[in-house]
């Protein structure tokens, strides 16, 4: 018997569609996310992966559809994405004048914690990912990982419930790659997360469920244990060229 | 706007403000201002001494007021025109360029949060150089007889054309993803107002549409003493329209590739 009060999905893309530059780059997306799930968005370059996730962080309204936060409009009430939905763009969004506690500051007060709420979240973050040796650096004097992980720490100072991550591991070296995966299965329980990758060897390490788009639509979602290791990269693979063929042949 | 959007707007302004005083070149321009103007000060005053005999036997003379503190802070407005546009070419566009403006668009402050906040930085930072300014007629208060109303109505035309001056900045700023093209079009745009009328006062006409349209307008009865409600509501007009504009554009950009 199915349940006849299903729970909210911490996430609802409800037939989403944009156009950007006159091109349709995201296409009738319903997608859902419920709390404590990792979800991965697969697709090869121009898939509509970042759009996606920038409609869901809030910096694009979509054309069509809504996105539900907790059942709630996103774009009726955008004060959401302040205090819910923590979102690392594919480039992190740093100031490089300023030092990591400079910045995180800031971040926190503008996501609305309060004096001692800032000082607490600060720390915790600096502990989690592991910021603390650079915290007093500058951030434009820092490598590429450490700037990554100053862009990961901004989403998630105020413990959202929705975290918004943009290929998180790009441009991170193996070791650095690891742990931010090790970062995001730390994640999981407390916080809904969905993140963009091109890896699929990511998906395996930190994803409950997976969502394949080409050319905007969704084409395949499931659970990752459904569709493990080399049946996923077949998957992708028929996906990305049937597509291509079909699109060539119209 | 709600009171929690009316806080990160404070805290956006705050950060600007920090932002501003940890780069270098903020406090070169400060303090290259402020040299050139403190230079202007002591020129005044040597002029105003080599005088005070022959100022002190005419009747009705000019007094520190007139002779110094006007024209100081008249080449402070002046000086602006050139100033703002270095100060505000970052505000949007730099953050374009850094990528950075994300940060903010997804921080659900809104818009015109976004705008106001930036445009209070600036205007902040001007209100420092015009009170360090106006510090230096003010020194001379103890040995000379300042007109303090007189300098009081200076101080608050030019706090308004500063804040007008601001506004255009952030609306160049905010078309442009280059800094210097956004000072380069943010400095036409104050020339443009500065000059707008001269044709017509060439002709000797004072009160028409073009003359209202002009800086200079708006300006020179403050200097002369006389604080008018359409003047500074020329100055709140220009900036309310030019803040409009570029909440407009940022919204624009939400949509950019």
């Amino acid at each position: 018997m199915t349940d006849p009060h299903p729970p909210i999905p911490l996430l609802h893309l409800d037939h989403v569609s944009r156009q950007l530059a006159g091109r349709e780059v995201v296409r009738e997306l319903d997608l859902q996310l419920q709390r404590g799930e990792v979800l991965g968005l697969l697709g090869i370059n121009g898939a509509g992966k970042s759009t996606t996730l920038r409609l869901i962080a809030g910096v694009l309204a979509p054309n069509r559809g809504k996105v539900l936060i907790d059942g709630a409009d996103l774009y009726e009430n955008p004060t959401l994405a302040r205090t819910r939905i923590g979102y690392l763009p594919e480039r992190a969004p740093l100031h490089a004048e300023l030092t990591v506690v400079e910045y995180l500051r800031f971040c926190a007060r503008l996501r609305g914690l309060g004096r001692t709420g800032v000082a607490s979240a600060l720390q915790r973050e600096l502990e989690r990912c592991d910021l603390g040796e650079v915290r007093n650096r500058l951030i434009g004097n820092l490598s590429k990982g450490f700037q990554q992980r100053v862009g990961i720490a901004q989403a998630l100072l105020h413990e959202p419930a929705l975290i918004v991550l943009d290929e998180p591991a790009s441009g991170l070296d193996p070791v650095q790659s690891l742990r931010m995966r090790e970062l995001i299965r730390s994640l999981r329980g407390a916080h809904g997360v969905i993140l963009s990758t091109h890896q699929l060897s990511e998906v395996g390490s930190c994803c409950d469920r997976i969502a394949i788009l080409h050319r905007g639509e969704l084409r395949h979602s499931a659970t990752y244990a459904a569709q493990e290791g080399a049946q996923l990269e077949q998957l992708f693979m028929r996906i990305a060229t049937d597509a291509d063929a079909n699109g060539q042949a119209a | 706007m709600s009171t929690g959007r009316l806080s990160a707007v404070a805290v956006l302004a705050g950060h600007e403000v920090r932002r501003l005083w940890v780069q270098p070149w903020s406090w070169g321009l400060l303090a290259g201002t402020l040299a050139l103007l403190s230079y202007f000060f002591l020129l005044s005053l040597d002029g105003f001494l080599a005088l005070s005999t022959k100022l002190a036997a005419a009747t009705d003379a000019p007094g520190v007021t007139d002779l110094i503190a006007v024209p100081l802070l008249r080449t402070l407005s002046n000086l602006q025109l050139l100033l703002v546009p270095l100060l505000t070419m970052r505000v949007i566009a730099g953050e374009r360029r850094q990528h950075s403006l994300t940060l903010l668009l997804s921080a659900g402050i809104g818009n015109s949060g976004i705008v106001v906040g930036k445009w209070l930085a600036c205007l902040g930072y001007l209100i420092v150089l015009l009170t360090l300014t106006a510090a230096m007629p003010l020194a001379l208060a103890g040995g000379a007889n300042l007109d303090f109303g007189k300098l009081a109505v200076v101080f608050v035309a030019i706090a308004f054309e500063s804040a007008a001056l601001c506004a255009i900045g952030v609306l160049a700023s905010s078309w442009t993803a280059q800094p210097v093209l956004a000072a380069a079009l943010a400095l036409a745009l104050n020339l443009l107002l500065t000059v707008l009328d001269a044709g017509a006062r060439l002709q000797g006409v004072s009160n028409s549409a073009i003359n209202y349209l002009a800086l200079p307008t708006h300006l020179e009865p403050a200097f002369r003493g006389v604080l008018a409600s359409v003047d500074l509501g020329y100055f709140a007009l220009v900036t309310m329209v030019c803040l409009t504009l570029a909440t407009q554009r940022v919204d624009a950009l939400r949509s950019a590739d």
